[in-house]
């Protein structure tokens, strides 16, 4: 890819806003779709919560819910929430944006499959919306879609509705793995000069493992997707048994990209904490090659801990061992990270602006979120939480860690650079404050619902008697999780009349270190003025020889200087 | 530091690896597809291993046409990476002959394909008539849909090459050529796979 | 800079995956067993398989990162069939 710099006169509206090759509006439209579904599945939240406190009721603003169209929300929420809000902005919107920009190049290396990528997910989702309105509804089968009951349209009574979940799914998988090309080889081959591997922000490095990991592991889902389809509308029985079929088969082949999946979900989100927290500390990052290497290696342990999903679904018992034990140990690299944060947080000069409490949100949350997950993993202990609410909180604490908290940093702490403008810093804290304490009010009940046996995916607990004394903690949760969705609303607020309003942001608002914060803000085509010279790494924050307590990675090498100590310092 | 990769061409393309860029990229989608094939293909050696009657099944494909398939998409492998040689020295008419060649006979691979699939469906062997059927028209539709792609990209390829549109990016060829060996080495394993599996009432 | 481009010999190669391929064929007429038989056929196969991205895909001569790119995916899928034969393979 030249560098040459395109000054281009008059672009039309379809060429900036629709049809953009450029990887920031890309960007940015991933960030829309994203956020669009996240209301919906906030929503489908709320319709859940509403049945479960109050059973067969009609919840206000919408009417009955029932068993039947549980089913639906459940499944909905799941899927939305995982493939069309956590990985188009995580990967999307936040990959996309920053990668270019931080390995100082122009843009992706490939920018027209880049725009292609975009518009796939874009049908993707609009696949997935029509499918609500098709006779039978929306899929049913839980976002796990495991056989039998997905594998026949007459169990579920949904037919179109599903086969249109299966392509879509397809869609979005296709689209992400064109994003994933694009980002391997941008961060592999379009670094700045200077920019070797190890100076590059953790940011990057989380991206591109996580873009690694989703590329090996979604093809045995694409072929299992395909013979699902095939056994709903052909008749085959890959998965029937009265065909000859496995529903173990779909199992394995889901959760063997199931699994590396959620650390492609988390591992971007850990990469905006790991940007975040040492900037608001003004330390460099305690342990910067430790944190790689353990991210390489839970990578790779990955795919071999998947089948700690089907302890309890009739698989051979031999596989137990080896999977708690694949299980336990992943938690190591990842508790690895989380004693890197705190030590880097140990001594800091740390201040509180908005994008730094959540991310501490997202360290609080993930730590609780790992810590249960080892409970998860251990067979003999799954036995009695698997299918419960345990794993429901489990998951939503590792999951809202990445895809809310995190997210919340990141757009906070990169609004300047993605808009021009600076949030306020007023209805930022008072959007952390009450996302904090309601989530926590919202999973914490769940932990012990699911200790209390309380089964995933019922519509009604209220029909089993060991579970009715238990039934408050239900309407506690379902009310404080109306006030996690109405305490989302300052932050709506505050994004779109910052959008307008806020106040205009220069280059380097937060004087931060890392490339994206030496182009202006927001960057026109082609990033940078020039392209960057990189002569550091990116976490030089209060380093001795300079007066301010930032250096960025592009300010060139400054003449040795002597310390009053007496001691020589080059940076 | 960026390195260039310079082609015979004398076209130059910026990377900090020293991998062209596009070759990059298009073995990052094969790692993709290897992994995509290898999940089907070990659900179908899985699933075969753990039932029975799949040689009688297997025993209704045809061995000769499945043979001159191979044979087919081997040879037509030999042409794409003739037609890449002939890019690499630039030589514009041999990268129009052997990339014509090698759309023909991946289109001859498809009608064979296609004809087998008719006689078999037409003697009641549908992707229903039992779980070998299932995996075996999965398997090479999701295979022949993969060879269409390669045929239609090659095609495009050498309808550039008509028009002089392939002067000074002649690297295309090797990457097409890339994914085109690709599809070839999964069907080196599919045909053996379905057709060969069943020696003297085997598995 | 400029990389002299090495050109194997293309139709050598493609002897060989004919052979293989009409070898592969001859086996299943064999007086041998099923195992032995089998072996040899999939044993064929990697070799043709190896012949054509070896030199056809240059294997033998690209980067070591290009080749990472080819065996990690076969790596990973393994470990996918080995966790599948006891819960599929074995019933």
């Amino acid at each position: 890819m030249s560098a040459r710099v395109e000054v281009e006169e008059r672009v039309s509206f379809f060429r900036t806003y629709v049809f953009s090759i450029d990887h920031k509006m890309i960007a940015k439209q991933y960030l829309a779709i994203g956020l669009f579904w996240a209301i919906v599945g906030g929503l489908l939240a709320y319709l859940m919560r509403w049945q479960l406190a109050y059973p067969d009721t009609e919840a206000p603003g919408w009417g009955f819910i029932g068993p039947e169209f549980y089913n639906m929300v459940v499944t909905m929420h799941g899927t939305i929430m995982v493939f069309f809000v956590a990985m188009p902005i995580l990967l999307g919107a936040f990959g996309n944006f920053l990668i270019p920009l931080m390995v100082g190049a122009r843009d992706m290396a490939f920018p027209r499959l880049n725009m292609l990528s975009v518009w796939t997910f874009a049908l993707s989702s609009l696949v997935l919306l029509i499918s609500f309105f098709v006779p039978g509804g929306a899929a049913s089968a839980g976002w796990t879609g495991y056989p039998p009951l997905s594998a026949k349209p007459i169990y579920t009574g949904v037919n179109w509705g599903l086969n249109l979940w299966i392509l879509a799914l397809a869609l979005e998988f296709t689209s992400f793995l064109m994003g994933g090309i694009n980002f391997l080889t941008t961060t592999a081959n379009l670094r700045a000069p200077g920019m070797s591997m190890f100076r590059l922000p953790l940011l990057v490095w989380m991206q591109i493992t996580a873009a690694v990991l989703f590329m090996l592991s979604v093809g045995p889902l694409i072929a299992g997707a395909v013979m699902l389809l095939l056994d709903r509308v052909v008749g085959t029985s890959f998965y029937l048994p009265e065909g000859g079929g496995d529903p173990l088969l779909w199992q394995h082949l889901f959760w063997f990209f199931g699994h590396p999946e959620v650390y492609v979900i988390l591992l971007p989100g850990l990469g905006i904490m790991l940007e975040i927290l040492p900037f608001f500390s003004r330390k460099p990052i305690f342990g910067y090659r430790p944190i790689i290497y353990s991210t390489i290696a839970a990578g790779i342990l990955s795919f071999v801990v998947w089948a700690h999903h089907q302890f309890l679904s009739g698989m051979d018992p031999r596989l137990a061992m080896p999977f708690s034990l694949t299980t336990i140990i992943i938690s190591v690299p990842f508790a690895l990270m989380v004693f890197a944060m705190i030590a880097t947080l140990w001594g800091g000069s740390i201040s509180f602006p908005t994008p730094m409490l959540f991310a501490l949100g997202t360290l609080a949350v993930f730590l609780i979120g790992g810590l249960t997950g080892i409970f998860n993993g251990s067979a003999p202990v799954d036995i009695y939480i698997h299918d419960t609410y345990f794993v429901v909180s489990h998951f939503h604490y590792t999951l809202f860690s990445a895809a809310l908290f995190a997210t919340f940093a990141g757009l906070y702490f990169w609004f300047p650079k993605m808009f021009g403008r600076m949030m306020n810093e007023t209805l930022g804290k008072l959007h952390f404050w009450l996302t904090f304490f309601l989530f926590n009010a919202v999973f914490i009940p769940m932990f012990l619902l699911g200790l209390g046996g309380m089964m995933r995916r019922i519509a009604n607990p209220m029909q089993y008697d060991f579970l009715q004394p238990l039934q408050p903690l239900n309407v506690f949760a379902t009310i404080a999780s109306i006030l996690l969705l109405l305490g989302q609303i300052p932050f709506v607020i505050n994004f779109f009349w910052s959008l307008v309003k806020g106040k205009v942001a220069e280059r380097n608002p937060w004087q931060a270190n890392t490339l994206e914060w030496s182009a202006p803000s927001p960057p026109p085509h082609g990033n940078f003025d020039t392209v960057p010279i990189v002569y550091r790494g990116p976490y030089e924050y209060s380093h001795p020889s300079v007066p301010e307590d930032w250096l960025p990675q592009d300010r060139p090498t400054m003449p040795t200087l002597r310390q009053s100590s007496g001691q020589a310092a080059a940076v | 530091m960026a390195e260039t990769h310079v082609m015979a061409t004398g076209v130059e393309i910026r990377t900090a690896t020293g991998i062209p860029t596009g070759k990059m990229g298009l073995w990052w989608f094969l790692a993709s597809e290897i992994v995509l094939f290898g999940g089907l293909i070990g659900a179908y050696i899985m699933s075969r291993l753990g039932s029975g009657g799949w040689s009688e099944m297997a025993a209704h494909l045809s061995v000769p046409i499945g043979t001159i398939n191979t044979f087919v998409l081997l040879t037509s492998s030999l042409t794409m990476v003739l037609a890449f040689a002939a890019a690499d020295k630039g030589d514009q008419k041999g990268i129009r002959t052997w990339l014509l060649l090698t759309v023909l006979l991946g289109l001859a691979f498809l009608i064979i394909k296609g004809f087998e699939w008719g006689s078999e469906i037409g003697a009641g062997f549908t992707p229903m008539a039992g779980s070998f059927w299932s995996f075996y028209y999965t398997m090479t539709g999701l295979h022949a849909l993969h060879v269409l792609a390669g045929v239609v990209i090659n095609l495009l390829l050498f309808l550039s090459a008509l028009m002089g549109l392939l002067r000074g990016r002649e690297h295309r060829v090797e990457l097409a050529g890339l994914y085109w060996h690709f599809v070839d080495i999964v069907w080196i394993f599919l045909f053996p796979l379905l057709y060969l599996s069943w020696p003297k009432g085997g598995l | 800079m400029a990389r002299e481009r090495v050109h194997p010999n293309y139709v050598a190669v493609w002897l060989w995956l004919v052979g293989l391929l009409i070898a592969s064929v001859g086996v299943t007429t064999l007086p041998i067993s099923t195992g032995v038989a089998l072996f040899l056929i999939f044993a064929m196969a990697v070799v043709k398989a190896v012949l054509v991205a070896l030199n056809y895909m240059h294997l033998k001569f690209e980067h070591l990162l290009i080749c990472a790119m080819a065996i990690v995916p076969l790596v990973i899928f393994f470990i996918l069939w080995i966790v599948l034969y006891p819960d599929i393979a074995l019933h």
